[in-house]
């Protein structure tokens, strides 16, 4: 009962979020700044965990064949279609729920208990447009871009673990990146980021703006929306990866 | 002129606010007082709208807020200007750019306009240079000025004041009262001040309505609130050895 309660609520914060900007110069004055807090600010972390993580699938895939029957062109195409397909979009949005979800629900809940956002509505500013609608252009507009970033990165760090380790001979690798491609991967992860994209900013989003309390509730908020955030995408994971490649 | 006319008000199964009929004058300082959880905040946040009230009408001028569609009802906001408890500055904001915002938002004035109506106001609360700091930056009382030069800038008709003075010594309240007072003359405006603030009562009262259990239960002025006989108000206002020395 209690889940359909907060659905309903969820809905209708969200028809409040998407009713047209007041103020047309000032919004997209707040989208750019939106981007540049929840995308360009997640550059280093996507980097950092892309890199690694392709390095690790790489060299875990190398040293888990040893079958000489197994072309060893496979890592090479194995790394490729882990980040396309699993890695570059899932696990690089759980990691921004965690990051970008906190940064989104500490803003608002703080903004919520300081009286900040009584403060517009007492204006006659529509705070739900204002604050969250930003937020969901910026991220649905860079979290794919990130994506692809990712997914390049990620590629990369695989070609650094074979150089470095010659745990395969290179041009296998190589090989392997070209062999079989399907563009409609790259399709099907953007497709799915999107989602998530959605999911990261709006769920924080809702748990922040309705908190009563003190500070406890601010981190209470960012606790429950990373951890619904998160099961939210592992949900949609699944229903898109259904809908897209079956 | 304000009218709250038989306004009610509950929070679930908790009753707030019964029955309250005030009015509240142009031109003068209108103070809401009583104990802490006496519904005395719910009764500013519901006569500014920003809490909806359960029964009774509240009326601006002559036109029945509660009755407004969501669209009049924003046209009126426009026209209120309110300084919350801790100030509600945004923190990301620098001064200039909080007390620019309303009009950034709802006006059409050119840059230039706006930042000679923003030195205006800042001017008229006496802050100065300290446009390019944040809120974090200033003190608690220069935050409440800034609050207030935000909530004038849009030349308000009505001005809601949520205990203005808490946090800041008795010598920046002194100053704070002062000013809205003066604000009040010289802006015209319905001033509503919520406070249990006694030396605001009894320097700025124009008109004082004593709010005890989510009832009105005694109107005044500063003047009438000191010879009163009532018990409440007066186990209110004279709870300290100061106020009940004054009396004497």
């Amino acid at each position: 009962m209690n889940t359909f309660y907060h659905i309903g609520k969820y809905l209708l914060f969200l028809t409040k979020v998407f009713k047209r900007p007041q103020k047309r110069n000032i919004f997209i004055q707040n989208i750019f700044f939106e981007i540049e807090k929840l995308g360009i600010n997640s550059i280093v972390i996507v980097f950092i965990i892309s890199v690694f993580m392709g390095a690790v699938i790489t060299l875990q895939t190398a040293y888990n064949i040893e079958l000489s029957f197994v072309p060893l062109y496979l890592v090479g195409l194995g790394t490729r279609d882990s980040m396309f397909l699993e890695f570059s979009s899932t696990i690089v949005a759980l990691i921004l729920a965690g990051k970008v979800g906190a940064n989104i629900a500490s803003e608002i809940g703080t903004m919520k208990i300081r009286e900040q956002i009584e403060a517009l509505d007492m204006m006659g500013v529509n705070s739900e447009s204002y604050l969250v609608l930003p937020k969901i252009i910026a991220a649905v507009f860079t979290f794919p871009l990130l994506t692809l970033f990712s997914m390049f990165i990620g590629i990369f760090g695989g070609y650094l673990a074979v150089y470095f380790t010659d745990a395969i001979p290179i041009d296998d690798f190589v090989y392997g990146l070209h062999y079989y491609f399907i563009p409609f991967y790259i399709t099907y992860s953007l497709i799915k980021v999107v989602i998530f994209a959605f999911i990261i900013a709006t769920i924080p989003a809702y748990q922040a703006y309705f908190i009563r309390g003190g500070a406890l509730e601010i981190g209470k908020a960012s606790t429950k929306a990373v951890v619904y955030s998160s099961i939210l995408i592992l949900f949609f994971n699944v229903v898109l990866t259904q809908i897209l490649l079956s | 002129m304000i009218e709250v006319r038989n306004i009610s008000k509950s929070f679930g199964e908790e009753q707030i606010l019964t029955d309250i009929s005030l009015t509240f004058e142009r031109g003068k300082t209108n103070l809401i007082i009583g104990q802490s959880g006496s519904g005395k905040t719910v009764l500013l946040k519901s006569v500014a709208g920003i809490h909806e009230i359960d029964k009774g009408e509240i009326v601006f001028g002559k036109e029945v807020y509660s009755a407004m569609s969501h669209k009049e009802r924003q046209k009126i906001r426009k026209e209120i200007g309110m300084v919350f408890q801790g100030g509600a500055l945004f923190d990301s904001y620098t001064v200039y750019e909080n007390v620019i915002f309303p009009l950034r938002m709802f006006s059409t004035l050119s840059k230039k306009e706006m930042t000679e109506r923003v030195e205006f106001c800042l001017d008229r609360v006496n802050l100065h240079q300290v446009e390019d700091l944040y809120p974090s930056e200033i003190s608690g009382g220069m935050q409440k000025r800034v609050a207030i030069a935000r909530a004038i800038v849009l030349n308000p008709k009505y001005l809601f004041f949520d205990e203005p003075n808490s946090g800041l010594d008795p010598k920046t309240a002194i100053v704070i009262d002062n000013l809205i007072k003066e604000l009040t003359i010289d802006f015209n405006t319905v001033t509503i001040i919520n406070t249990h603030d006694m030396n605001s009562v009894i320097e700025i009262g124009d008109n004082i309505a004593f709010i005890y259990k989510g009832k009105k239960w005694w109107t005044g002025n500063n003047k009438e609130i000191l010879i009163s006989n009532n018990k409440e108000l007066n186990d209110f206002v004279f709870a300290t050895e100061l106020m009940r020395s004054i009396k004497k």
